[in-house]
C-alpha cells in the first residue's frame, strides 16, 4: 500500500507538470494536444544532456528548452499559420516522434552510460507518518517543486496582472484586442510556458521515474494530461487531483499485474478512467449538451 | 470547451483563391507536401544523405513498375477506409479521433469468425466477416457519440483515450482467449482459406479490399452531393447554428455520423484482417486511424481527395519501408514527411499568403 502510495506520489509529478502548462495554455485560448510530442521531446534532452554532462540539473534545463522549442514551433504554426489546433498537434507528436526515431536510428531505448539522476530527499520525521510520510517523503527536487507550483500557479491565474490578461486573451480576442492587449502574443506565451512545463514533464519522466529513454515512454501520458485539465476546468487544483487520480491507477494496475490479473486489460483503466470522470464531470455539470455546439 | 470544428478546413476553399474549386483544392494540397519534402530534405542532407537521390529511389520503389504500384495501393487500403472514417466524422463537425479502435476491434472481429466459421463458404463467409467488423467498429464510437450528444464530453478526449482501450482489450482478447495453439507471440488462429481476400494483381496483398474502399468513397461521394441527408451532415458541420435555425438536429448528425465513422473504420479493419493480416496480431494497426486524419485532412474531407491523399501515404509507408531495408535510412523519416504534412494541411497557408497581400 505504501508503495503504491509513493509511486503514485512520484508518478503524478510528469503529469502534474504537463497539465498546468496545458491548463495555461487551455486558459489562453489554445487546446494543446502536442503536449505528448513535447514530452518525448523533453525526455529525449534530458537523457542526452544528463549523460553527456553528468548533471541531472542541466538535463532538466534542457527538457525545458527542448519543450520551449517545440512548444514556439507549435505556436507559431496554430496563431500565425491559422492551423486548427488538435490537427496541428497531433502532426507535431507525429512529426516529433519520427524526428527522435529518426536521429536514434531506431525505435526503441536509448540508454547512454553516466545519466545523472535527481536524488531522492529523505525527510526525516515526516517520513514515519502513515500515509502522508510515503506519499511526501522520498521524492526528486522537482517534484517537490512541482507541488509548489500548483497552488502558485492557481493564486497567479486570479491575482497577478499575467493572469487577468492570459485569461482575458482567452476568453475572447477581440476583448483583449479592445483592452490594449496582444490577443496572439499572450496566446504565443502561453503556448511556450505550455511547452516548457510538458518539456520539464518528460525530464522528470526519463531522469527521476526510469532513468533512461524509450521511444515509448511517454506512452500517453501526454494525452491524460490534456484530459486532466479538462476534468478539472483548467483549475490548477482540481487538475492536479485529476493528474494524482490517475496516477494513483497507474500504480494500482502496475500492482496488479504483478499479481497476475492480466496485463492487457488491467493496462486499459486508467484511460476508462478518464472517460469516466469526464461523462461524471459533464453529469454534475449538466449543462444542455446543445450549448456546446453553438 | 469546444474546439474549432474540423469542418472548417474545407470552408471557403474555392472562395478565397477565386479560382475554381479543384485547383484551389489542389493547390492547398500540394504546397504542405511540397514544404514537408523540403523539410525532409534538409533533414536527410543534414544527416549525410543525399535528398534527391533518396527521393528517386522511395518514388521507383513506390510508382516505379506495376509490382511497386501494387504495394503502395495495398498500403493506401486501410488508409482509404481510415480517412473516410475521419472524413465523415469531420465533416459533420465530429472530431473523432477514435478511428483506430474501431479498426483493431473491427479487425479483430473478422479475424475471429473467419477462424471459428471454417465451415462456411467463402461466398458467405466474406461477407459476414465484414459485416461483423462494420458492426463492432460502429457500436465502439457509440459510446463517446452518445457522450457526446447528451453529455457535452468533448469528443477529441473520449475518442483518443478509447484507441487505447480498444488495443488493450484487442490486445487481451487475443492473448487470454484467441491465442493461437502453439503460439506465443500475441496471434490468434489463421483464418479459414477461404475468407482470405481474393487478390486481383499478381503481389498477395492488393486484394478486392481495395475495390471495396472505392466503392466506399463513390458512394460517399454520391451521398453527400445528392441526398438531402448528405447535405444536412455537411450544413451541422460547416455551421451547427444555421443548420439548427433550419431545422437540422444537429446532434443527431453529429451522432449519426460518428457511429458511420466507427462503422467504416470497422469495415476497414475487417478487410485488413482478411485481405492481408490473415489472423488478428498485436500491434494490428501501426496507427492507421492517425494516419487516416491526415489523408482526411489533405483531401479537405471531401471524397475524392481521399483518393490521391491515401495513396501518397501509402506510397511513403511502402517506399519507406524498403528503402530502410537498402540503405538503412530509419523508416521514421514518413513519420517526419507525413507529420509536417499534417502540420502545414492544417494551416491555412494559401489563405493567409493571400491576405498578406491583399493588406500590403
Amino acid at each position: 500500500m505504501n508503495q503504491i502510495l509513493s509511486s503514485a506520489a512520484l508518478a503524478a509529478t510528469p503529469l502534474i507538470l504537463a497539465a498546468m502548462g496545458g491548463l495555461i495554455n487551455r486558459r489562453g485560448g489554445i487546446v494543446n494536444i502536442a503536449l505528448e510530442g513535447k514530452m518525448l521531446l523533453g525526455a529525449v534532452f534530458a537523457v542526452l544532456v544528463s549523460a553527456s554532462t553528468g548533471s541531472w540539473v542541466l538535463g532538466m534545463v534542457a527538457a525545458g528548452v527542448a519543450g520551449l522549442v517545440g512548444g514556439a514551433v507549435f505556436t507559431f504554426c496554430v496563431t500565425r499559420l491559422g492551423a486548427n489546433e488538435i490537427l496541428a498537434g497531433l502532426g507535431f507528436n507525429t512529426l516529433a516522434a519520427g524526428l527522435i526515431g529518426y536521429a536514434l536510428k531506431d525505435r526503441g531505448t536509448y540508454d547512454p552510460s553516466g545519466i545523472s539522476v535527481p536524488p531522492q530527499l529523505h525527510l526525516p520525521l515526516i517520513a514515519d507518518i502513515p500515509v502522508l510520510g510515503p506519499i511526501v517523503s522520498d521524492k526528486d527536487p522537482v517534484t517537490y517543486l512541482t507541488w509548489l507550483l500548483v497552488p502558485l500557479l492557481a493564486w497567479a491565474l486570479v491575482r497577478t496582472r499575467a493572469g487577468l490578461r492570459l485569461r482575458a486573451a482567452g476568453a475572447s480576442q477581440d476583448v483583449a484586442h479592445a483592452l490594449g492587449l496582444r490577443g496572439l502574443a499572450i496566446r504565443d506565451a502561453s503556448t511556450l510556458v505550455a511547452g516548457l512545463l510538458a518539456g520539464l514533464g518528460g525530464g522528470q519522466l526519463a531522469l527521476a521515474l526510469v532513468g533512461l529513454f524509450n521511444t515509448g515512454m511517454v506512452a500517453g501520458r501526454g494525452f491524460i494530461a490534456m484530459a486532466a485539465f479538462y476534468f478539472g476546468r483548467a483549475r490548477p487544483l482540481p487538475t492536479a487531483i485529476g493528474c494524482a487520480l490517475f496516477a494513483l491507477f497507474d500504480a494500482i494496475q502496475i500492482r496488479l499485474q504483478q499479481d497476475g490479473v492480466p496485463t492487457q486489460l488491467v493496462s486499459t483503466i486508467p484511460y476508462l478512467v478518464v472517460v469516466g470522470v469526464l461523462a461524471f464531470a459533464a453529469l454534475s455539470a449538466r449543462r444542455p449538451a446543445k450549448e456546446a455546439t453553438a | 470547451m469546444s474546439t474549432a470544428s474540423p469542418a472548417s478546413v474545407e470552408r471557403g476553399a474555392s472562395l478565397r483563391l477565386g479560382l475554381p474549386g479543384f485547383a484551389a483544392a489542389l493547390l492547398r494540397a500540394l504546397i504542405p507536401i511540397a514544404i514537408a519534402l523540403v523539410v525532409g530534405a534538409i533533414l536527410l542532407a543534414v544527416t549525410g544523405w543525399d535528398p534527391i537521390s533518396v527521393y528517386r529511389l522511395m518514388a521507383q520503389e513506390a510508382f516505379g513498375d506495376w509490382a511497386a504500384w501494387q504495394g503502395t495501393l495495398a498500403a493506401a487500403t486501410p488508409l482509404l477506409f481510415c480517412g473516410l472514417a475521419t472524413a465523415i466524422a469531420f465533416r459533420a463537425g465530429a472530431f473523432n479521433v477514435g478511428v483506430d479502435g474501431s479498426f483493431v476491434l473491427g479487425g479483430l472481429a473478422a479475424a475471429w469468425l473467419g477462424a471459428e466459421l471454417t465451415g462456411l463458404s467463402g461466398w458467405l463467409l466474406i461477407p459476414l466477416c465484414m459485416i461483423a467488423a462494420a458492426i463492432v467498429g460502429g457500436l465502439w464510437s457509440l459510446p463517446a457519440a452518445l457522450l457526446r450528444t447528451r453529455l457535452g464530453v468533448d469528443e477529441v478526449v473520449s475518442t483518443l483515450m478509447l484507441n487505447y482501450v480498444a488495443i488493450g482489450l484487442a490486445s487481451w482478447i487475443v492473448n487470454s482467449l484467441l491465442l493461437a495453439n502453439g503460439s506465443a507471440n500475441s496471434a490468434s488462429d489463421p483464418i479459414a482459406p477461404q475468407a482470405q481476400l481474393p487478390t486481383i494483381g499478381s503481389q498477395a496483398t492488393m486484394t478486392i479490399g481495395l475495390v471495396i474502399a472505392l466503392v466506399a468513397i463513390v458512394l460517399f461521394a454520391l451521398w453527400s452531393t445528392r441526398s438531402s441527408s448528405g447535405f444536412e451532415l455537411r450544413l451541422a458541420g460547416l455551421n451547427p447554428r444555421f443548420a439548427e435555425a433550419t431545422g437540422i438536429d444537429v446532434l443527431k448528425v453529429l451522432g449519426g455520423a460518428m457511429v458511420v465513422s466507427g462503422l467504416v473504420g470497422g469495415l476497414g479493419g475487417g478487410v485488413h484482417a482478411l485481405g492481408v493480416v490473415h489472423r488478428f496480431v498485436d500491434g494490428f494497426s501501426p496507427g492507421y486511424g492517425f494516419t487516416g486524419i491526415a489523408v482526411a485532412l489533405l483531401a479537405r474531407n471531401g471524397a475524392w481527395g481521399l483518393i490521391p491523399a491515401a495513396v501518397l501515404f501509402g506510397a511513403l509507408a511502402s517506399a519507406g519501408a524498403t528503402v530502410q531495408l537498402i540503405s538503412a535510412i530509419p523508416l521514421d523519416i514518413v513519420d517526419v514527411l507525413q507529420g509536417t504534412i499534417t502540420i502545414l494541411a492544417a494551416a491555412q497557408l494559401v489563405g493567409l499568403w493571400r491576405r498578406r497581400k491583399a493588406a500590403a
